[in-house]
């Protein structure tokens, strides 16, 4: 299989005042494509920091990340956003729907910004998308007037909506009721399996972990790799 | 463009009482400044048709006469062939007149004051008729009727004056009574014709202080002159912005025809006395002016209206930048999680740039619209309404008892563009940092 993301000896160091704070230790990670990976670890960990590594919106204090075969550390800010755009889906704990726009328009927002696509395409993308994660009826409404619950799947819609390679998705079930929660898993899993996207995220809750092909442990920093939980 | 468009209207229409605030400011200085450019460029016009009507073509064919070194003779020799040259050679000519000109000082039985008669045929004035308003007697006279005396036409027979409500008061003069014009003429003499006052016009502001008019023939009997002299051909073109042009090319084609040409400098006539007086010369020399020349001395009036529209302007202005800056920091915090997924997710830079920028500029086109539009109303209807000016000091600058107060499409567009672009501007700062922040840190961010 194809090595989607790759991170060698990656260390992140972040200041506070005079101290310097380690966020993530010596991570030697491979993700292969098609992968349905969890990282999991307590608050504080570093797993939203290894997220953001992969996810192109920050670079370590030393070691090297690839994403795509691009070594995200020796790309200037243009070129990490191309990337982020074109091979890079993201999921986040609060949602993060834009919220002037419609549930259909916050979809096709990415593909505005590739602009690659005609008005129709971009539309008909948007729709099938709507169908995938079953809120056809919601397509015109705002987030504000949307359930936790439809507002991640809106969030899923728009990440999938560019398909990229990697879906990165942060506590994707964090601020949902517990069956919501599962439900959202098991649509990422689902589209996991239909279309062959890498789905990495990050939880610390035990029943979203029993879903995951792969879990890999993340404690002050350090990694340990284990098997999902049964 | 049109999501950036619907961002930032559902922007400013979330922050509703901020965008209101701040809209109202904006269109109330846009509305401010119409009505002072409007009050500038009724002054304007106003100057530009009393000129023209009393003491200037759009471009003038004067010159002096000097028979020794001292003498400074505001006459030409030989009108009739300048008129030719003028007619043959000036493009865009509408037509043409030639008056007399003089400075001397009128002399009533109560006072005396210096003037600057002008020698017309009113036959061939087709505009002083048409701008001339003859005063009621009680304008000029205490306990005067409401009848308006003499008559303009009464100009066509000779020794006969055309004065205004200021002389009039100053003179303590009516129509029919007699005035004494003395002046020196060229043979180093003094001279004097007495004239009835044929009629009392209303006043032109600072223009009715030394403008009077009398017949050609008594301004060649008070300079003992011929007929064929003259003292200005008077030239009124199609296009009166073509008449720097214009008076550029006359110059050459005078020079051609062996014509001896002043300096060009931009003072009325009566200015140059003591220059041309102090000058080694005799003989005639032609001077080429043009109708702003002939009043440069008041183009302090238009300069200090503009200056203080544009220093009240430009204060508030400031003001209202300082206020759109502020208002788009609180709009980039309030958002910065939102600049973090967007950046996140994609987006340029440039592109964050831009959906700020965006905000900014429809805030202040719609505001300055707004602005223009009550402006303009307000202008226009001030206008229609010929609001009658009560101070007599603003009747005098302004040369006008109503206020004339026009706007021009151009003017609406300019102010609609540089207000919009001070907008942007203003906002560009507070957008450039919101494009600058690191999507890692805008993502997680609390406020």
């Amino acid at each position: 299989m194809e090595n989607i993301v790759e991170l060698k000896q990656v260390v992140k160091e972040y200041p506070l005042g005079k101290l310097t704070v380690r966020a993530l230790s010596d991570i030697n990670l491979t993700i292969e494509k098609g992968e349905f990976t969890v990282i999991a670890g307590p608050s504080g960990s570093g797993k939203t920091t290894l997220l953001n590594m992969v996810g192109c919106v920050d670079t370590p204090s030393s070691g090297s990340v690839t994403v795509r075969g691009q070594r995200i550390e020796q790309l200037g800010d243009r070129a990490r956003t191309q990337l982020r755009l074109a091979e890079l889906g993201f999921i986040f704990q609060t949602f993060n729907l834009i919220p002037d726009l419609t549930a259909a328009q916050n979809v096709e927002f990415p593909l505005l910004l590739q602009g690659t696509l005609t008005k129709k395409e971009r539309q008909r993308r948007v729709a099938e998308l709507f169908e995938l994660v079953d809120l056809t009826p919601q397509i015109k409404q705002r987030p504000n007037e949307l359930s936790g619950g439809q507002r991640q799947r809106v969030a899923i819609a728009r990440a999938l909506v560019t398909q990229p390679g990697i879906v990165l998705a942060d506590e994707p079930t964090a601020n949902l009721d517990s069956v919501t929660g599962l439900n959202i898993i098991d649509l990422m899993k689902d589209l996991n399996q239909k279309r062959q996207t890498t789905f990495i995220f990050s939880t610390h809750d035990q029943r979203v972990m029993q879903h995951a092909q792969r879990v890999i442990q993340i404690v002050d920093g350090c990694l340990s790799e284990g098997a999902p939980a049964s | 463009m049109r999501t950036y468009l619907i961002i930032a209207l559902r922007n400013l229409l979330q922050a509703r009482r901020r965008s209101l605030l701040l809209t109202s400011a904006l269109a109330l200085v846009t509305a401010l400044l119409i009505l002072l450019l409007s009050v500038s460029a009724g002054f304007n016009q106003t100057l530009i048709r009393n000129t023209t009507a009393l003491m200037s073509g759009h471009v003038n064919v004067g010159g002096f006469f000097k028979n020794k070194v001292t003498d400074a003779w505001p006459m030409i020799n030989d009108v009739a062939k300048i008129r030719k040259i003028v007619e043959e050679n000036t493009p865009g000519l509408d037509f043409i007149i030639d008056r007399d000109r003089a400075w001397a000082k009128v002399i009533s039985e109560r006072q005396s004051m210096f003037v600057s008669p002008s020698g017309i045929d009113i036959q061939d004035e087709s505009q002083l008729p048409e701008v001339i308003r003859l005063a009621k007697q009680s304008e000029y006279l205490e306990g005067g009727s409401d009848q308006v005396l003499g008559n303009l036409a009464n100009l066509a027979k000779p020794r006969q004056a055309l004065i205004f409500v200021a002389q009039a008061k100053r003179l303590g003069v009516d129509v029919g009574d007699y005035l004494t014009i003395t002046a020196s003429t060229g043979a180093g003499r003094t001279n004097t014709v007495d004239v009835t006052v044929a009629a009392i016009a209303k006043d032109f502001g600072f223009m009715s202080n030394w403008n009077l008019f009398l017949p050609k023939a008594d301004i060649h009997d008070l300079y003992q002159t011929t007929d064929d002299a003259s003292s200005v051909v008077m030239i009124y073109l199609k296009d009166p912005d073509q008449a720097e042009k214009v008076m550029g090319h006359l110059r050459g084609v005078f020079e051609k025809e062996g014509y001896i040409l002043m300096d060009h400098q931009p003072a009325p006539f009566f200015f140059k006395f003591e220059t041309v007086a102090g000058e080694d010369w005799t003989g005639q020399k032609l001077d080429l002016t043009i109708w702003s020349d002939e009043i440069s001395f008041m183009s302090w009036i238009s300069q200090a209206l503009d200056v203080i529209s544009f220093s009240l302007i430009g204060i508030l202005m400031i003001i209202i930048a300082i206020g759109i800056m502020n208002s788009m920091w609180i709009s980039v915090r309030e958002r910065t999680r939102e600049i973090g997924t967007v950046r996140a997710i994609g987006m340029t830079r440039f592109r964050v740039l831009k959906m700020f920028m965006t905000e900014a500029l429809l805030l202040g086109f719609v505001a300055t619209c707004l602005g223009t539009l009550l402006g303009t109303l307000s202008a226009l209807g001030i206008d229609a309404a010929q609001w009658q000016i009560p101070s007599e000091a603003v009747r005098a600058i302004l040369m006008s008892d109503v206020l004339h107060m026009p706007v021009s499409a151009a003017q609406m567009i300019h102010v609609i563009w540089i207000f919009t672009l001070i907008t942007g501007l203003s906002a560009l700062w507070p957008a450039f940092r919101a494009s600058r922040l690191q999507p890692v840190t805008a993502i997680h961010h609390a406020g």
